[in-house]
């Protein structure tokens, strides 16, 4: 069965692409504009991963990343963002609520990858 | 029509027309073997006719011989019947003979002789009758026309003439049988023949269209698999080239949300920018721009900066804009330093102006002009 993916983004054409290029890799991907969507559908399918934005529309994609959490600690999250952390950031803000962190700037093959190692690592 | 096709069927009408010419012929020889048995049966039976007749002949005379001495009614009614007989034979014998053609010149004159031979008894039978028994012994005792002996052998001539034409019918026919004997198998090996050739040129034309089908599928298998790699192979590329594409419009989106991000970054900057060119004209420049020197950006971009801003005579350096020209060329950051600001149909402000260049790798392509507004 394929792995189900959940794409959080506020921005249709982010949504577009990430679906287009999830789907060549052989993934179902489900799409959220807001956490209250994001919820809605959890509520309603088994999902594998979330790939979410920092920023979104009246709410913080960490937040949600928190919320998420408490529901299902063990589901990877990757943030998926516009804005630029140092390492430092990561490492100490970062790294406890979310699995991977990508830049938007960083090729779409970089979060395949990354995408295919934490989903690896969940089933084992 | 293919080849082989047209001479399966023209050796089908070969044997055909073959098959037929035996079955015409054999029909012909049935018919004159009828024919030729019926003859034969006539001529036998023509030769018994012409042989009873000559038997009746004598049995005639010698019952009228025997009755002319003893004139008993057994002789009498003897030698009538044996003529009425000996007429009966060579009427049959007639008939026959004129039915199948044979030679009557032999029979014409056995007829002949025979009924000279009647005409001998009738006279002696008359002179009996008259009593006049002198004429009877001349009668006798003369020398007939024709003897015994001449009309034995007609007889025997008429047989021997018909025996003869007996063994030559037979070697005709002797003949005809051999003949019929060798075109019926000269027919049936042909027929073989043809039968072999056709059934070899089906088992061969079978053969061909068995190797061309085996060719055919198998240059069909061939012709899928390689569509079927040729399809998973532009499958591939066509994968691969919109991973690329989607790589390509992802970096344009990357490029463009930084753009826009760093725009309303700059935008939100409440200190006044402008950025210029090495050839201190006017490219950028913020909202906070905007509002402090009371112009638009449609205003200012592409304008000289020297026509916005004026460094404060008396300062350290006097010479218009040299300074910032100077500090541009040599990379060097200008804080703080006493100008001017020129808005339109308004006094000037007085300003703190800074510089800091803008380096891409190791050139400066410009640089950032801050303002700073005291509190009037």
């Amino acid at each position: 069965m394929k792995p189900t993916i959940l794409t959080i983004d506020d921005e249709d054409v982010i949504l577009r692409m990430l679906y287009e290029f999830l789907e060549i890799q052989g993934y179902t991907v489900l799409a959220a504009h807001s956490p209250r969507e994001a919820k809605e559908v959890m509520a309603d399918h088994t999902i594998d991963l979330i790939i979410t934005d920092l920023q979104l529309e009246n709410s913080d994609g960490l937040e949600l990343v928190e919320e998420i959490r408490q529901l299902n600690p063990d589901i990877p999250v990757v943030l998926l963002t516009g804005v630029w952390f140092d390492e430092h950031t990561i490492d100490a803000k970062l790294s406890h609520k979310i699995s991977a962190y990508h830049n938007k700037t960083a090729p779409l093959n970089e979060l395949g990858v990354s995408v295919a190692r934490l989903l690896a690592k969940s089933s084992e | 029509m293919d080849k082989t096709f047209r001479l399966v069927l023209f050796l089908f009408a070969l044997f055909s027309v073959s098959l037929i010419g035996v079955v015409v012929y054999a029909l012909q020889n049935l018919r004159r073997a009828q024919q030729a048995t019926q003859w034969v049966e006539h001529t036998h039976a023509f030769m018994a006719e012409v042989n009873a007749a000559l038997a009746a002949n004598r049995s005639a005379e010698g019952a009228l011989h025997a009755y002319l001495l003893s004139e008993s009614p057994r002789q009498e009614t003897a030698f009538r019947q044996a003529f009425a007989q000996l007429g009966e034979h060579l009427e049959v014998a007639k008939a026959l003979a004129e039915a199948e053609g044979l030679p009557t010149t032999d029979l014409a004159a056995f007829e002949t002789a025979l009924i000279a031979r009647a005409d001998r008894a009738r006279e002696l039978l008359a002179a009996h009758r008259a009593g006049d028994h002198e004429s009877v012994r001349e009668t006798l005792n003369r020398e007939p026309e024709t003897t015994e002996a001449e009309i034995t052998a007609l007889a025997q001539r008429i047989t021997t003439s018909q025996q003869e034409l007996l063994r030559e019918r037979d070697r005709a026919s002797f003949l005809r049988d051999l003949r019929a004997t060798h075109a019926l198998y000269l027919t049936a090996g042909i027929n073989l023949l043809v039968l072999i050739t056709g059934g070899w040129f089906i088992r061969d034309n079978l053969r061909t269209r068995s190797r061309e089908a085996a060719l055919l599928a198998r240059t069909n298998e061939e012709l899928e698999e390689r569509v079927k790699e040729r399809t998973a192979e532009i499958a591939g590329k066509n994968q691969l080239l919109r991973m690329e594409n989607l790589e390509s419009r992802w970096k344009t989106q990357a490029v463009d949300h930084q753009l826009r991000y760093n725009n309303l970054i700059i935008a939100s900057v409440r200190t006044p920018i402008a950025v210029i060119t090495r050839a201190l004209n006017i490219s950028r420049v913020n909202p906070a721009m905007e509002r402090l020197s009371a112009q638009t950006v449609t205003e200012l971009v592409d304008r000289p900066l020297a026509e916005l801003v004026e460094l404060v005579p008396g300062s350290e350096s006097s010479a218009g804009l040299d300074v910032i020209a100077a500090a541009l060329r040599a990379g060097q950051d200008l804080v703080d330093h006493p100008a001017l600001l020129h808005r339109p149909g308004r006094p000037d402000r007085k300003i703190q102006l800074s510089l800091f260049p803008l380096r891409d790798s190791d050139h400066i392509v410009g640089g950032v002009i801050t303002l700073y507004a005291p509190p009037d």
